[in-house]
């Protein structure tokens, strides 16, 4: 893979993070179901590892990470540019090795993700007791549930994407 | 897969720490002020955002047309009562502000003295986290908005707080947010209390006013206002701003203390505009 293509590749899947992004932040906010709104920008990172494999869903991860801590105030400043960039790794092995890179290693993927993100906080929270267990059990709950239910529109999107564009990862 | 990790992922997840130790220092070393990753994105998005906000009203406006005139009329009906009752109100509060006049002039109490640097701002997102209640605003540190600077809406109610600033951006934690606390005082007996989120009264847009005075009887609809004293954090607030209203005295978990549930008296998911208080000097 030359060099320009290797940067069009990444600009594609970038392109393609921007809508879900604007989606996550700015329309998804107005829709909040049993009384959560959506986390779409993980399932970005998973989709990306489920498709490309570890190194490039670690790469596209961190990057997803370092716009989470860019756009949120919450956690640690810098927690989720790593945390995605491991999610990213780690779903990307998942996924080629143990799993199929297809939609439904994708859903598997995005829960297991998913689970994480929201375990983090959750124990964020108890460390600082700033939140009992059950409500935080309850929201991670919803808030998962109806993350998942976009799973196939983030996926469609990202395959959409990886069929358009040079296939061998050059890092 | 061994020698895989060894050759890509690790070198990547180093990237990844490296980055998120360096967002976390600069995070820290800057204090209230995004970060030069969070700065950009939000300068970037500054233009998208006010765009979809007004696109978001545009639409909202043509819904409140096709569908709400019958509701605005009965609306319009029920406060031009209200109107009416106010005016009767106000005739009776003149009367009560010239009796508090000469009752402070015999007391030799001097009229307190409030004054507030306001600056305006849209609201241009709202946070789409589950785990926080924060806004955008379309003002940052181009109009000396600074972190910790207090925001309220067009009637003086407190919205919320100012954690981090950007060029021409900052996001705002609203008065519900879990990593609020600020000194609350109960307006009807002017004894002091603690205002805090609540992860669980978060959800409902709601609030605790914790750290009770002993024997304080809080009466549902008792306003609470913003007591002015230094928070947790080290940052003053001006004192005396609506922050909510009393729905109900509640025990905690460990039945040793009673806590108050209050609803804010902002509509926080109907504001448009805000109030970024710049500065303020109060004079007692």
């Amino acid at each position: 893979m030359t060099t320009r293509d290797f940067i069009i590749k990444w600009l594609a899947y970038t392109l393609a993070l921007l809508p879900v992004w604007f989606a996550d932040s700015f329309l998804l906010t107005a829709l909040p179901l049993f009384g959560v709104m959506p986390m779409l920008l993980p399932l970005c990172a998973i989709a990306v590892a489920t498709l490309e494999g570890a190194t490039a869903g670690a790469g596209f991860g961190l990057a997803v990470g370092v716009l989470y801590d860019a756009v949120t105030l919450e956690g640690t400043p810098g927690g989720a540019t790593f945390l995605m960039a491991l999610l990213g790794l780690g779903a990307g092995l998942l996924a080629q090795y143990a799993l199929r890179q297809d939609l439904i290693g994708c859903l598997i993927c995005s829960a297991l993700a998913l689970g994480s993100i929201d375990l983090m906080r959750i124990l964020r929270r108890l460390l600082t007791n700033t939140a009992p267990l059950g409500p935080m059990l309850e929201v991670a709950g919803k808030e998962i549930l109806w993350s998942l239910c976009f799973v196939p529109l983030v996926y469609l999107l990202f395959r959409w994407v990886f069929r358009r564009v040079p296939k061998a990862t050059v890092l | 897969m061994k020698d895989f990790l060894k050759q890509n992922g690790i070198l990547i997840l180093v990237i990844a720490l490296l980055l998120a130790l360096i967002t976390t220092v600069l995070s820290f070393t800057f204090g209230g002020i995004a970060n030069p990753f969070a700065n950009l994105a939000g300068v970037i998005s500054t233009p998208f955002r006010n765009g979809i906000h007004a696109f978001v009203s545009w639409t909202e406006e043509l819904y409140s047309d096709a569908f709400e005139r019958e509701a605005m009329a009965e609306e319009l009906e029920a406060l031009r009562q209200e109107n009416a009752q106010l005016k009767e109100q106000a005739r009776e509060g003149d009367a009560a502000s010239r009796e508090n006049e000469r009752l402070r002039n015999l007391l030799g109490l001097k009229e307190k003295r409030r004054e507030l640097q306001f600056e305006s701002a849209t609201v241009t997102a709202r946070g789409s986290s589950n785990w926080s209640s924060t806004l955008t605003v379309n003002k940052g540190s181009s109009a000396d908005v600074a972190a910790g600077d207090c925001v309220v809406d067009e009637y003086g109610n407190l919205v919320g707080v100012v954690r981090q600033v950007g060029l021409n951006w900052s996001s705002v934690i609203t008065v519900v947010d879990v990593d609020l606390e600020m000194g609350g005082l109960i307006s009807r007996t002017d004894k002091a209390a603690i205002l805090e989120g609540d992860f669980s009264l978060m959800g409902q847009g709601k609030l605790k006013l914790t750290y009770l005075p002993e024997g304080v009887q809080l009466l549902a609809g008792d306003a609470v206002l913003t007591s002015g004293l230094i928070s947790g954090d080290g940052a003053v607030y001006p004192s005396r701003l609506l922050v909510g209203y009393v729905e109900e005295v509640r025990t905690d978990d460990s039945g040793m203390s009673d806590y108050a549930v209050l609803t804010p008296a902002t509509a926080l998911d109907g504001l448009e505009q805000v109030f970024i208080i710049k500065d303020f000097n109060v004079v007692d």
